[in-house]
């Protein structure tokens, strides 16, 4: 009887002070848990409700129907066009792989005084509003850029190059630009995680320099490398800014589609349907980053 | 000791970093088999000299000597030399197999022979089992275990330590210690020993040397660098030590008279070196270890030992010793220390305050140069 009661005292209390705390936490994180609430989940609900919406012309209409999906996944320029997107991304993923890991690689084993200045430099230009940005990419790829010009005059060529501007690779071009900084930081941040002693034990083992890179820097970056991913592929994979002013018809991208869904095609049902999509696709690839990399790597 | 042709020699070796030298003209020879020692404060160079012999630092001067083949400016990766890091510099994304296996691998052992290797040097360190562990789920003595069979399964001809027991506690520190030197006695390869840490040295090593500010001040067994050190700086440094400050008053062969001011004559010995340069009235110190000296209440009828009376400032038990500090007239403490054999000691009885007398055998005292005679 006893033990009974005071067993359940004791219970109760302990409840209490779970409910206290959990209360405690809850008022911690209630205001900007409102803020995404209301201001992103909300919204994203509403949009995935209209995506199941008939929907046309300026027109919205609250019956239930697939049409949406059925229409994208029908469409031979809309599956183009998230196939164009792809080769986009995944191209000027590559590139910035390639371009950023060397950087990354030396400013890692550069003394500390021209890390930070070359870091510097290299985040200066992301400072630099994007749409003169963008333009300033026009002037030089253009037909009378100063990219065509320049080779025009030293004779390498003898028309402009068409392909600089208004294409993938002007999209390219443009993206590796924008997103170089975000490759190279977290890669240098690993890479300069390993500690020197490391390399030098490698070295006694009887590593050579390539033995270096293929067993100690390269898989000790990995992580850095994913984030990197994480950080920039998915970004691009949504661009639409960069496609519309340099991509011309050959560079659209389903960022654009859906802009124009929204804003020009007036169907608000197929422009969430494809926003669904794009989320989908991008959720699908997180999770097999963090499947492949795991996500203590990532945190 | 050395033979013939030593397993390793070192010499003229100088390495300055910026304006300072870091090693200074250093000249030594290991020989073959040997548990060879680098015994030093921080900063005194040993690291670098290591690291020199090791391959990753080039030194300015001087030249290093393989069994006889000249490496002074081989990369690490051609020398028959293997180095265990400090913090064990174990590679964090591979598992302890291929963290030992790495070394066999960049040779292109074939895998049977690695995996033959690899598990006969986790048997002899007792960790069979822990193969596909990461270094992170190792304990600190474990991921020493794993360095030093990483480094061992090149069967090197040298092998290096940096202060590998350096972040481990006293007790698992003590039991490695064993292990190490039976282990060095079981592969039978040549290992020098960096360490700050003197009863390490003494522990271990066949021959220490003792390096201060670039420099190898001397280099004996265990027992000559405690017995007979050359210097003040080597007597501190190795053990505890008395010093006395005085004047040297008489010279007879290799005994010495010396006055501390204040205080008493007494005599001591000065190596044969170090007495020939000796002078009168020059200015030297004298070393009595602590465990030489002995405490009596009465005065003790031993003609011709050093005798002078203090008084008990403190005195520490310890269980098998009792440690004496004790006031002398002219206000310096010296340390003695007694066996505690019997509670029938008259020792035993001695407490605060009590004025003893401190008394020990010419021979115990050391007359020391202030830098390292040549």
């Amino acid at each position: 009887m006893t033990t009974a009661t005071l067993s359940h005292t004791h219970r109760r209390h302990r409840w209490r002070l779970t409910f206290q705390r959990y209360l405690g936490l809850t008022l911690n994180i209630f205001p900007p848990f409102i803020y995404i609430l209301l201001l992103f989940y909300v919204p994203m609900g509403m949009m995935f409700l209209i995506s199941f919406w008939k929907s046309g012309y300026m027109t919205l209409e609250p019956i239930f129907t697939l049409d949406n999906y059925i229409t994208f996944f029908t469409s031979p320029i809309y599956l183009k066009t998230l196939y164009n997107t792809f080769i986009i991304a995944t191209g000027a993923m590559i590139l910035l792989v390639i371009i950023g890991y060397p950087i990354a690689y030396y400013l890692a084993r550069m003394g500390p005084k021209y890390t930070y200045l070359i870091l510097f430099l290299l985040i200066i230009p992301v400072e630099i509003n994007f749409l003169i940005r963008i333009f300033a990419w026009k002037i030089a790829l253009g037909g009378n850029g100063v990219i065509n010009s320049f080779l025009m005059q030293l004779g390498v060529i003898q028309e402009p190059l068409k392909f600089l501007l208004y294409s993938k690779t002007a999209v390219m071009i443009v993206l590796i630009h924008e997103w170089l900084p975000y490759v190279v930081i977290p890669i240098f941040l690993s890479l300069r995680g390993i500690p020197q002693s490391v390399i030098e034990a490698a070295r006694d083992l009887g590593s050579s320099r390539y033995d270096i890179f293929r067993h100690i820097l390269l898989p000790l970056s990995v992580p850095g490398l994913f984030a990197s991913m994480v950080l920039v592929y998915i970004p691009m994979l949504g661009e639409f800014a960069v496609p519309a002013l340099v991509g011309g018809p050959s560079g659209y991208m389903l960022g654009n589609v859906i802009e124009s869904q929204f804003l020009s095609a007036g169907n608000w049902g197929l422009g969430s349907a494809i926003g669904f999509i794009l989320l989908a696709i991008t959720l699908v690839l997180v999770a097999l980053v963090i499947k492949i990399a795991g996500v203590e790597e990532l945190l | 000791m050395p033979e013939s042709t030593p397993g390793l020699e070192v010499r003229n070796l100088t390495k300055r970093f910026g304006n300072i030298v870091a090693v200074n003209d250093v000249s030594f020879e290991i020989a073959s088999g040997e548990f060879f020692s680098l015994l030093g404060p921080s900063g005194s160079g040993k690291t670098t000299m290591l690291r020199m012999i090791g391959g990753l630092e080039t030194p300015d001067a001087g030249d290093i000597f393989l069994e006889g083949k000249k490496i002074t400016f081989l990369p690490p990766e051609k020398r028959d030399v293997n180095i265990v890091f400090q913090n064990y510099a174990l590679f964090p994304h591979l598992n302890v197999y291929d963290n030992v296996a790495f070394g066999p691998r960049r040779r292109k052992w074939p895998e049977d022979k690695i995996r033959r290797e690899v598990t006969a040097l986790l048997e002899m360190v007792h960790l069979s089992g822990y193969e596909e562990k990461y270094p992170r789920q190792l304990s600190g003595g474990e991921k020493q275990r794993v360095a030093l069979i990483r480094a061992l399964i090149l069967k090197p001809k040298l092998l290096l330590l940096d202060e590998p027991l350096g972040a481990l506690d006293l007790k698992i520190r003590q039991a490695l210690q064993l292990e190490l030197a039976n282990i060095q006695y079981e592969v039978g390869i040549t290992f020098i020993y960096v360490t700050h840490d003197q009863s390490e040295a003494l522990t271990m090593a066949d021959r220490i040397a003792v390096m201060n500010k670039g420099r190898i001040l001397q280099v004996g067994t265990p027992k000559e660098i405690y017995e007979h050190p050359v210097n003040r700086f080597v007597a501190n440094f190795i053990g505890n030590t008395n010093l006395f400050e005085g004047v040297v008053k008489e010279i007879a062969g290799q005994d010495v008279k010396v006055d501390v001011p204040g205080l008493m004559e007494l005599w001591g010995i000065a190596s044969e070196n170090h007495v020939a340069q000796l002078r009168i009235g020059q200015r030297i110190a004298v070393s009595v270890r602590p465990e030489k000296m002995r405490l009596s209440r009465v005065k003790p009828q031993k003609p011709g030992y050093n005798l002078v009376q203090g008084v008990v400032d403190d005195l520490i038990y310890l269980g098998v010793s009792t440690e004496f500090l004790v006031r002398l007239p002219n206000d310096q403490v010296v340390r003695v220390f007694a066996q505690n054999i019997s509670r029938e000691d008259e020792l035993w009885s001695i407490t605060w305050d009590e004025p003893v007398w401190v008394y020990w055998r010419p021979e115990r005292s050391l007359v020391l140069a202030d830098e390292a005679p040549t």
